[in-house]
């Protein structure tokens, strides 16, 4: 009880709830701070995995840093739909098709 | 009561009443400390927090 005696100065009326709103405060702060400073809480909002090693791995790149974005034998095609379709010719012919979907807009469908 | 000699002022609180809502107030924050550390440990081994 080393610091009881500060209630004979402050009243428990006044300095119980200042105490409670300072740590209120303080830790919804902390917690603003995180949100606004990284991605992964607002990813798992949205529906990705908490653990964020998928969420990394979704984003290294698949192509060399080196590679001519020109040159690329890359093909985008238009549905009607309003999705986006890319086809990359790989080095050894085969052909790879990636899918651009708006995530948003397919939920809503 | 008003001029019981074990009241201090400014409060009018005895010590023994201090010390009781000081107790309140050490357990009160212990309970909170254990939960918080718990939440922080499983959010540190389930998300990319702190890397």
């Amino acid at each position: 009880m080393n610091n009881a005696k500060m209630w004979l100065v402050v009243k428990p009326t006044v300095g119980v709830p200042l105490f409670l709103g300072a740590v209120a405060v303080g830790s919804f702060a902390v917690h603003v701070a995180v949100l606004s400073n990284t991605t992964w809480v607002a990813d798992f909002l949205s529906g990705a995995s908490a653990g964020g090693s998928a969420a990394l791995q979704t984003e290294q790149a698949i192509l060399p840093a080196s590679a001519d974005a020109t040159t690329l034998p890359m093909y985008i095609e238009t549905h009607a739909d309003g999705t986006q379709m890319m086809r990359v010719i790989l080095p050894d012919g085969r052909s790879a098709t990636l899918v651009m979907d708006d995530l948003t807009q397919a939920a809503l469908r | 009561m008003s001029n019981d000699p074990e009241k201090v002022w400014p409060t009018g609180l005895t010590l023994k009443e201090a010390e009781e809502v000081h107790s309140y107030l050490i357990d009160g924050t212990r309970v909170f400390g254990a939960i918080a550390l718990l939440a922080h440990v499983l959010v540190a081994v389930s998300t990319p927090w702190l890397g």
